[in-house]
């Protein structure tokens, strides 16, 4: 259905796309992550003529974008197009925003729009909602506004460009629920998102944009299970991991802790492996911190937690370059009362928290690996 | 954290909810250290709303209980759950302290 040959895109003196080819089947739900500024929006405009692509060609349904003879307003209306930023006419309601193409390209019967409107309305439960400006509505609401208003046009291609991430959180699901059953109905689409572990559970294939082009694609279990390129790897490593830098002995505890209770929500970790990460990081920095470093140092703590799919277990990477101390080889803590020496205590837990802890000195680098 | 109290015949109940890390543990020593200044000398600290615990927080506790000790005080815990019950259990915690399932039975043990 979409058959990309050697297609490039420039901006002046910057080559964006190079070489890039993909064909793209009838039905199939396509996935396209990478990192910022590699080419993934320029892409989807490139596909749907938004943009001008300067070498290569892109055939929809073997008709030749690029080709003179051919009517780009006839290729576009096979295209739906949703936005980061939704994109609807804030002076029109959300029924005109609905049915202005569908009058105004498709000369459909006004009568008829607005009964192909209401039906899709109903879809994404906001019917009540036909009356209302784009102002008056969440973003969410929004949001599945746009992916009507592209559907209502019937396109064989939906093209969604990062449609959730101009969302609160509170917000993803509902859009996500209803790109998920568009899906499930057999659309076409391509779908930039950043949403991994939707793209995971709904595309047939995934591409990994990078270095100008299509850097490695494969099924979702390829890429972000085992993928194979150092890019691709090193992206979906860091995607699994939380990282944290401490630079000052008054580290801004309370923000940490709320970037990992994120971070697990993410994952969906249970609650006793959250607390014991939680703890261990706690108790690891001000050890450092107190121990490691003068008071007019100025720290370098840096902290990756990382989430392992497979053993569903937490590991903490802390390195630091303070004097290299390992306290876990002579732990002092009894608890005996009130006059205890709770000097280790905190270590102590970290033991008692951990299922593996690990220490070397290295190139003038403490490094600590605590498996939770 | 959050830190209310209610005032038994034999102790102040204090009940504390939330996070006691190091940024709060501090909050929750000053409290307990106020009311000692007023005169309490027997608190029952429920913890049953009590998210988190770190070492930072146990210290606190451990001054407590050391500024109690010297006046012939007492402080007794109710209401340990998940983490918090753990780590009290991991660190000795529950040796030192009495600890009781609810308020009620806290207060019979003063
Ligand atoms: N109209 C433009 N003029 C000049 N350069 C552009 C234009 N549009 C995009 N670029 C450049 O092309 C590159 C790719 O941009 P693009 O927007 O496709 O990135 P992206 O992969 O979608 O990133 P993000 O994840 O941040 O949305 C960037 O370096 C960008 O600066
Ligand atoms: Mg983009």
């Amino acid at each position: 259905m979409i058959k990309v040959r050697n297609l490039s895109k420039r901006f002046g003196d910057s080559e964006v796309l190079r070489d890039v080819n993909i064909d793209i089947n009838k039905g199939e739900c396509i996935a396209i992550i990478g990192p910022s500024g590699a080419g993934k929006s320029v892409f989807l405009y490139c596909l749907n003529a938004l943009q001008p692509h300067n070498g290569g060609n892109i055939l929809i349904n073997g008709t030749d974008i690029a080709d003179k003879k051919t009517d780009i307003n006839k290729v576009r209306e096979k295209m739906g197009m949703v936005y980061q930023n939704f994109n609807l006419f804030s002076h029109l309601n959300v029924l005109e925003n609905i049915i202005l193409a569908l009058v105004n390209v498709k000369k459909m019967p006004r009568a008829a729009a607005i009964e192909k409107a209401d039906k899709l309305l109903e879809m994404v439960s906001l019917i009540d909602k036909r009356e209302s400006y784009p102002d008056e509505l969440s973003g969410g609401q929004k949001q599945r506004i746009a992916i009507v208003r592209a559907i209502a046009m019937d396109p064989e291609i939906v093209l969604l460009d990062e449609p959730t991430s101009a969302l609160d959180p509170t917000m993803v699901g509902e859009v996500l629920a209803v790109i998920r059953d568009l899906a499930k109905q057999g659309f076409t689409m391509i779908i930039v998102t950043h949403e991994m572990n939707f793209a995971r559970e709904i595309a047939h294939r995934v591409l990994f944009m990078d270095e100008q082009g299509i850097y490695e694609s494969g099924t979702p279990d390829e890429i972000f299970a085992s993928p194979k390129k150092p890019r691709t790897i090193a992206f979906i490593k860091k995607l699994k991991t939380f990282n944290y830098n401490v630079k000052s002995f008054n580290f801004d505890l309370i923000a940490m802790c709320a970037r990992l209770e994120l971070f697990c929500d993410k994952y969906n970790i249970e609650r006793k492996t959250v607390n014991d990460t939680n703890l261990a990081l706690e108790e690891m920095i001000t050890y450092i911190l107190h121990h490691c470093y003068k008071r007019l140092q100025t720290p370098n703590i840096d902290i990756i937690v990382e989430y392992g799919d497979i053993d569903k277990k937490i590991a903490i990477e802390i390195v630091h370059n303070g004097k290299p101390v390992n306290p876990f080889e002579n732990i002092v803590f009894m608890a005996d009362g009130e006059g205890s020496d709770t000097e280790d205590l905190g270590i102590f837990m970290v033991k008692k928290v951990a299922s593996d802890i690990n220490y070397k000195n290295e190139d003038g680098l403490s490094k600590f690996r605590i498996k939770i | 954290m959050n830190i209310s109290t209610k005032k038994e015949s034999t102790a102040l109940v204090v009940t504390v909810s939330g996070r006691m890390d190091a940024v709060t543990a501090p909050e929750f020593e000053k409290s307990i250290s106020d009311f000692i200044t007023q005169g309490e000398k027997a608190f029952v600290v429920n913890l049953s709303g009590l998210e988190y615990i770190s070492s930072a927080g146990l210290r606190s506790i451990l001054a407590c209980a050391k500024r109690l000790k010297e006046q012939s005080g007492k402080l007794i815990f109710s209401g340990l759950q998940g983490h918090v019950k753990e780590v009290f259990s991991i660190s000795g915690f529950n040796g030192i302290f009495k600890i009781y399932e609810s308020d009620a039975e806290g207060l019979k043990g003063v």
